[in-house]
């Protein structure tokens, strides 16, 4: 497959622009969308390779993936482009929603519905996690840690700054190990 | 000063997002409503939704929790603090990981990090359907979000209204 990465400053701020504008339900789709399938800057191999780092590092995966592919095609300037083309429009969006439900809020249907969707915005993170655990199921040592994150940080309310070092560390001992 | 709050406050979470938003959501949720008191634990799960329903990166709850503690000022400080710190780290290790990645240790990390996002990832679901005590008819929304996420194959988006609709008969 042919792939042309953006020329221009421009090309790339729309692009991010284009990937913002639309992610109704999740971003990844869109940004696979836009940039393999419309605008074809990246192989799809190469957006996995690039959306696999990003899961890995810290911080809002599409948000680290603006900062990376700017970096690669413009350097600093591609970065911050990009980043701003990402954010314009989501930031407008849930801004005026915010604004909108407070208007409303004091409408007790209104807190309802909206609870609502919170409640199932919360399944879709455990539908999430559950997917991703799948690959886990026959490793007792990662379900261990699975549990023990679960129980300190969700149940136990325990602060992750304690538990995500310590954790971490039981990970890594595993991994090497060969138990992960 | 709430602003320099907010920034350290989404600074420190930005640091420890491993795995995005999902895996920090539960150490957000500690912060922002029983930590620092900026939002109730009711109020937290309606600025999910908010966010969850808009178009665009999850991560924008920040921008709602910043604009109720702050204002307008304090919408753009928690974005840009819950952004910046991953992004300068983003922008460093991508070509270092690139560099390593034949490395043992590049693949124990990635091992070892896999159970952790799923563990925290979970936890961020029970802490917003558990704002103070358990409430059946979150948590009946969430199993039913939960099941017609893994068994059909349909835009997030429905799901999130569904949970809307069953929310206006059951809250």
């Amino acid at each position: 497959m042919d792939v042309t990465p953006p020329r221009k400053l421009s090309e790339l701020f729309l692009g991010f622009l284009a990937i913002g504008a639309r992610s109704f339900g999740g971003v990844m789709p869109w940004a696979h969308r836009t940039m393999v399938e419309e605008r074809r800057w990246l192989t799809p191999a190469d957006f996995a390779e690039t959306i696999g780092l990003c899961q890995f590092l810290p911080g809002p995966n599409i948000g680290n993936a603006s900062i990376v592919l700017g970096k690669r095609w413009f350097g600093v300037t591609g970065s911050i482009v990009a980043f701003l083309g990402l954010m314009a429009l989501p930031f407008i969006w849930v801004m005026a929603l915010g604004a909108l439900y407070l208007e409303w809020a004091f409408h007790p249907t209104v807190r309802a519905v909206v609870t609502g969707v919170g409640a199932a915005g919360a399944g879709l993170f455990m539908g999430t996690a559950l997917k991703l655990g799948r690959a886990l199921v026959r490793r007792p040592a990662a379900l261990m840690l699975v549990a023990a994150c679960f129980l300190s940080v969700g149940v136990g309310r325990f602060s992750m700054l304690i538990v995500l070092p310590v954790s971490a560390a039981i990970g890594v001992f595993f991994a090497r190990r060969g138990w992960l | 000063m709430i602003l320099a709050d907010l920034a350290i406050t989404f600074g420190v979470l930005s640091i420890i997002a491993f795995g995005g938003m999902p895996a920090v959501m539960p150490e957000m949720q500690r912060l922002v409503v029983e930590v620092k008191g900026w939002t109730t634990a009711e109020e937290f799960i309606q600025l999910f939704a908010i966010a969850q329903a808009a178009p665009g990166p999850n991560v924008l709850i920040v921008s709602l929790v910043g604009w109720r503690a702050a204002g307008f000022a304090g919408a753009v400080v928690a974005l840009l603090a819950v952004c910046g710190p991953a992004a300068v780290l983003s922008w460093w290790i991508a070509d270092l990981w690139e560099r390593f990645k034949e490395s043992p240790w590049r693949l124990a990390i990635q091992r070892a990090i896999a159970p952790l996002v799923v563990g925290l990832t979970l936890s961020g679901g029970y802490v917003l359907c558990t704002p103070s005590t358990p409430d059946w008819r979150l948590w009946a929304i969430a199993a039913g979000s939960v099941t017609a996420f893994l068994t059909l194959k349909i835009n997030p988006l429905w799901i999130l209204a569904a949970g809307g609709t069953v929310g206006a008969f059951l809250l």
